[in-house]
């Protein structure tokens, strides 16, 4: 009996740092970035014979995965991170430093912006994004309007016709739990979200408080419909019904379209830049890069491996197939770019407003989302929230407040 | 004999002490430090340098009970338990009563397929119960529809998202007590329940005369336990809503759980853990003098 | 006569009608688990696949070779970790509390009745509040991500000790008394006169934690990084996060996530429910 247990015990314990391959580079990327990216680690492995083992995060869970992988010891050779995420894995001891600067050259010069922001000679830019419109041509047209109008007040109008003709559907989907769209238009108009050297919050900034109210009047009209991301279970499906017209989303989406073809044809939608308040101006772009992890084995084969995945081809190659914009400056002169539905990505890429960089920015965001919900629910009022929102910024940030001002971190 | 008793000392050392060293190090000196952790300000920046750690006596408490959403999951654990418990013993009440009367057939049958949900794993379930309660292509507001009922926005109502979970939570745990009470009801003497018939006593005089006098101390146990379960309520909202809609099912646990492997703020996430565990202690409390006085220890 | 009948037709329809209400759900995760994908996403909702199909199954448990890619859910080495996980710690979970559920009940030692109360006072304590420390602990001493990191909080099962002591109360001292006289040690005393005795108690038991080890979520969420370690509910979630708009690929999902302990139930209901029956109410 004795044995029996001796003999479990050693079973588990041998398991411990079991893989499925032990020679192989482990790598993690999220949503379909990791779904995808064994396309193009099969080209890798047959040019180095190095394999890889890619694992899939899903978004709602990457943050505390890989930090609590940190944390265990068990983070891969190579991963995926959002550049708004890359000083706070730098801070904890989680990355590996660049050995080669070579590995930035010909980097969009926006997607070198936001990367550098976290700082520096860590991350290398893969892909970019930023929020467009997907507006079904069709619906728009029947509101009596060939595209969505460029500045807010009439895209409104906009909305309020298309809501006069369907009562049931709606205009934009505004997922509830979901900051974008939000900071989106706080980035539009200028607002700065944090101060005092990202120590406290600014959200009562005029500029702040007039994004919430603008965000808040689309779910007030009855253009965006009050859900969360949970609960709409297949928001192309219901984007194909009509159930609502616009759907603010990344590059990520023309995978989707491509692959429901069948349910919303190519030529009922199309893309444009997202409305702004009164002219051109500044985007939230989203840039993910590649690291490696300080922990890794092999990191001559890993940053092998980050350069492969960011390589001009490799971009061109992803996407086509799910549509990730590549960072790499001489992948945008290939015909391949030069796509109509792709120019609204380009036009916003131009121009994109870096994301705050410290380790608390990403339950900034959660929280600041998590109060404008209230409001849109009609739970507290504008100016109310605003004042909650520095005051909870600022209890978040009294840590990072206190080491700043000893002078332990920048 | 002295020897033989000094032996079997030592077998049963032997066959307590490896259970014993599991809990100390598994359950008892977790706590312990779960606890210690709530007077530090462990958070990422300790993940990544010791020497940031500080000792903060209370000041994670004191800014928990400032934090509106601690307040917030504090209210909704407390709306699980007041709506869960009457809920959930209810239906397992309800069913067990049905059960026990003498002229249904096949018992042993539908007891099994009642306790069926209970061994399912609540990951697959909620899954499913995702689907069921739809609110465009759910079976539950197909079947609302059917009487006339307009679809209910179940999980993404605020004011409803905690009954739809709890309506899961239910189906998923009634067949345990279901079996409980059942046991409970064949200890109800027959021949007072037949006397009482036969001195014409009503179905619900009978009930609140005869069998409730014989189980209530069953059922009040399994109440107070259901109330401990409650307060731990955690995977349920974690996979059916992440807390939301407008964190109306962020509950104490999610809460702490959000803090500290979310954010990795552990001193935060330590304060709640004390704060939990002071309430279950209350609980616990409230149980043994209920139990002194209906004996049940 | 007529009467009785009808009272027995009528309050077995009702029982009836109760549990088909009740395992609706797990008989439409079943349906639809084989509907084409895409057919539950209707209204009114179909109750009835339009065409039995195996494509959700085939999708989810096979490994395939899209354009010269692998891909899989890793839902079938899922279904082993879990397996695994689960019959080493039932194993494990026995050989440990049985023999102390029987020391604390029948064993005369130093301090028995003291640990006894401090077992009681335990119980209380909720597991959740340790797990965060215990991330901390296990990171330091090389657990997390290690199926040894999973089992090992399961182990301290003080239901378990407290579960066997009642059950080992029954037994007759005189029984165990006798076998000293004749100069048997406790090993074997334990061995040849209790473990047989306590043979349905043990089952009992090891279904109880067989089912909990299977179905628990949080802690391996936690613990385990890898995939190539993930039991299955980890594994489930980690799909339903993505795939939440396949409701037929995830109904396939919950399928091969519940059947299995549902056929163990049914085959050992007898043990479970009459353990229940048996330990649950005192007195």
């Amino acid at each position: 009996m004795a044995a029996a247990g001796i003999g479990t015990a050693a079973w588990a314990t041998g398991a411990c740092t079991r893989r499925a391959d032990p020679d192989a580079l482990s790598f993690w990327a999220m949503g379909y970035e990791g779904d995808y990216s064994p396309h193009l680690t099969t080209a890798f492995t047959r040019m180095t014979g190095i394999r890889v083992e890619t694992q899939t995060l899903s978004w709602t869970e990457a943050h505390e995965k890989l930090l609590t992988a940190f944390a265990g010891n068990s983070l891969p050779d190579v991963f995926m991170l959002p550049a708004h995420w890359v000083g706070e894995f730098a801070m904890v001891g989680a990355l590996a430093r660049m050995p080669d600067a070579t590995l930035l050259d010909d980097m969009l010069p926006g997607a070198l912006n936001l990367t550098r922001a976290g700082g520096s000679g860590y991350a290398v830019p893969w892909v970019i994004g930023t929020q467009v419109q997907y507006y079904r041509r069709d619906l728009i047209e029947q509101a009596g309007y060939p595209e969505p109008p460029a500045d807010w007040a009439e895209w409104r109008q906009m909305g309020l016709a298309l809501k006069r003709r369907y009562p049931d559907a709606f205009t934009i989907l505004l997922y509830l739990n979901w900051p974008e769209a939000l900071l989106t238009f706080a980035a539009q108009l200028g607002a700065g979200l944090l101060r005092d050297r990202n120590t406290r919050g600014d959200f009562a900034s005029p500029e702040f408080r007039e994004a919430l109210r603008f965000y808040k009047s689309l779910f007030d009209d009855g253009l965006a419909p009050r859900v969360l991301a949970t609960q709409i279970q297949d928001p192309v499906g219901a984007f194909a019904q009509g159930y609502f017209a616009i759907y603010p989303e990344g590059p990520s989406l023309l995978l989707d379209m491509r692959r429901r073809a069948a349910e919303i044809p190519p030529d009922k939608w199309r893309t444009a830049t997202m409305p702004t308040p009164h002219g051109p101006a500044a985007a939230p772009g989203a840039c993910h890069t590649l690291v490696v992890a300080k922990t890794s084995r092999r990191p001559r084969e890993a940053w092998s491996l980050v350069r492969h995945m960011t390589s001009v081809p490799s971009g061109l190659r992803f996407q086509r197939l799910i549509g990730d914009l590549p960072a790499r400056a001489s992948a945008w002169r290939d015909p391949q770019l030069a796509n109509p539905t792709l120019k609204p990505f380009a036009e916003q890429i131009a121009h994109l407003s870096p994301t705050p960089a410290l380790v608390e920015f990403e339950q900034i965001r959660a929280e600041v989302q998590l109060i404008a919900e209230r409001v849109v629910r009609g739970l507290v009022d504008v100016n109310t929230a605003t004042t909650e929102m520095n005051r909870r910024v600022d209890l978040m940030l009294a840590k990072r407040r206190a080491l700043v001002e000893a002078g332990r971190i920048a | 004999m002295t020897i033989r008793a000094h032996a079997g000392a030592r077998t049963a050392w032997v066959f307590v002490l490896p259970v014993l060293a599991a809990i100390v190090l598994m359950l008892i000196l977790p706590t312990l430090l779960a606890l210690a952790l709530s007077v530090t300000d462990y958070s990422v920046y300790a993940l990544a340098d010791w020497s940031n750690l500080r000792f903060v006596g209370v000041d994670n408490f004191v800014q928990l009970f400032s934090t509106p959403l601690f307040w917030r999951a504090l209210g909704n654990t407390a709306v699980f338990a007041i709506l869960g418990v009457p809920m959930a013993i209810g239906a397992s009440l309800g069913a067990a009563l049905l059960l026990n009367s003498a002229s249904v057939h096949w018992k042993p049958l539908w007891r099994v397929l009642l306790f069926a949900p209970y061994v399912t794993s609540v990951v697959a379930t909620a899954v499913v119960w995702r689907f069921l309660l739809n609110t465009r292509f759910g079976l539950l507001n197909y079947a609302l529809s059917v009487v006339g009922i307009a679809p209910v926005d179940w999980l993404g109502n605020p004011r409803l998202s905690i009954p739809a979970i709890l309506l899961f939570v239910t189906w998923k745990v009634f067949g345990y007590n279901m079996v409980v009470f059942t046991a409970a009801l064949s200890a109800v003497p027959q021949d007072l329940d037949e006397a009482a018939r036969l001195d014409g006593a009503g179905r619900w005089t009978r009930f609140r005369h005869v069998t409730l006098p014989a189980i209530g101390p069953t059922v009040l146990l399994a109440a107070v336990m259901s109330v401990a379960g409650f307060l731990q309520i955690f995977t349920e909202p974690y996979v059916m809503t992440l807390g939301g809609p407008a964190q109306s099912t962020t509950t104490v646990l999610y809460f702490m759980f959000d803090q500290g492997l979310k954010w990795w703020n552990l001193g935060q996430a330590g304060a709640v853990a004390f704060v939990l565990f002071l309430l279950i202690l209350a609980l616990t409390f409230v149980q043994a003098r209920m139990g002194r006085r209906y004996e049940w220890l | 006569m007529a009467v009785r009948r009808a009272r027995a037709v009528l309050s077995t329809l009702a029982v009836a009608v109760l549990t088909l209400l009740v395992i609706t759900p797990l008989l439409w995760m079943v349906t639809v688990s084989f509907m084409p994908r895409g057919e539950s996403g209707q209204f009114p909702p179909p109750l009835w696949p339009s065409r039995w199909s195996w494509e959700n199954y085939h999708e989810l448990l096979a490994r395939r070779l899209i354009d010269g890619a692998w891909f899989d859910y890793r839902i079938v080495p899922a279904i082993w970790n879990s397996l695994g996980v689960a019959a080493v710690s039932t194993l494990l979970g026995l050989l440990m509390t049985v023999p102390a559920g029987y020391a604390f009940a029948k064993l005369r030692f130093r301090g028995r009745e003291r640990l006894l109360q401090m077992l009681l006072a335990a119980l209380v304590v909720p597991g959740q509040v340790a797990m965060l420390p215990l991330f901390l602990i296990f990171k330091e001493l090389g657990l997390v991500n290690s199926y040894a990191g999973v089992i090992l909080p399961s182990l301290a099962g003080i239901f378990a000790v407290l579960f066997v002591r009642q059950a080992t109360m029954s037994i007759p001292d005189e029984m165990l008394d006798a076998a000293r006289l004749d100069g048997a040690s406790e090993a074997r005393i334990f061995v040849s006169i209790v473990l047989p005795l306590l043979a349905p108690v043990t089952v009992t038991l090891a279904l109880f934690m067989f089912l909990g080890s299977w179905n628990d979520f949080l802690w391996p969420l936690i613990v385990l990084a890898d995939q190539h370690l993930f039991t299955l509910p980890v594994a489930v979630a980690s799909i339903a996060r993505e795939h939440s708009a396949d409701g037929e690929l995830m109904m396939a999902a919950s399928v091969v996530t519940t059947l299995p302990v549902l056929l163990l139930f049914l085959a050992l209901q007898r043990f479970y429910i009459g353990g229940l029956l048996g330990g649950s109410v005192k007195g």
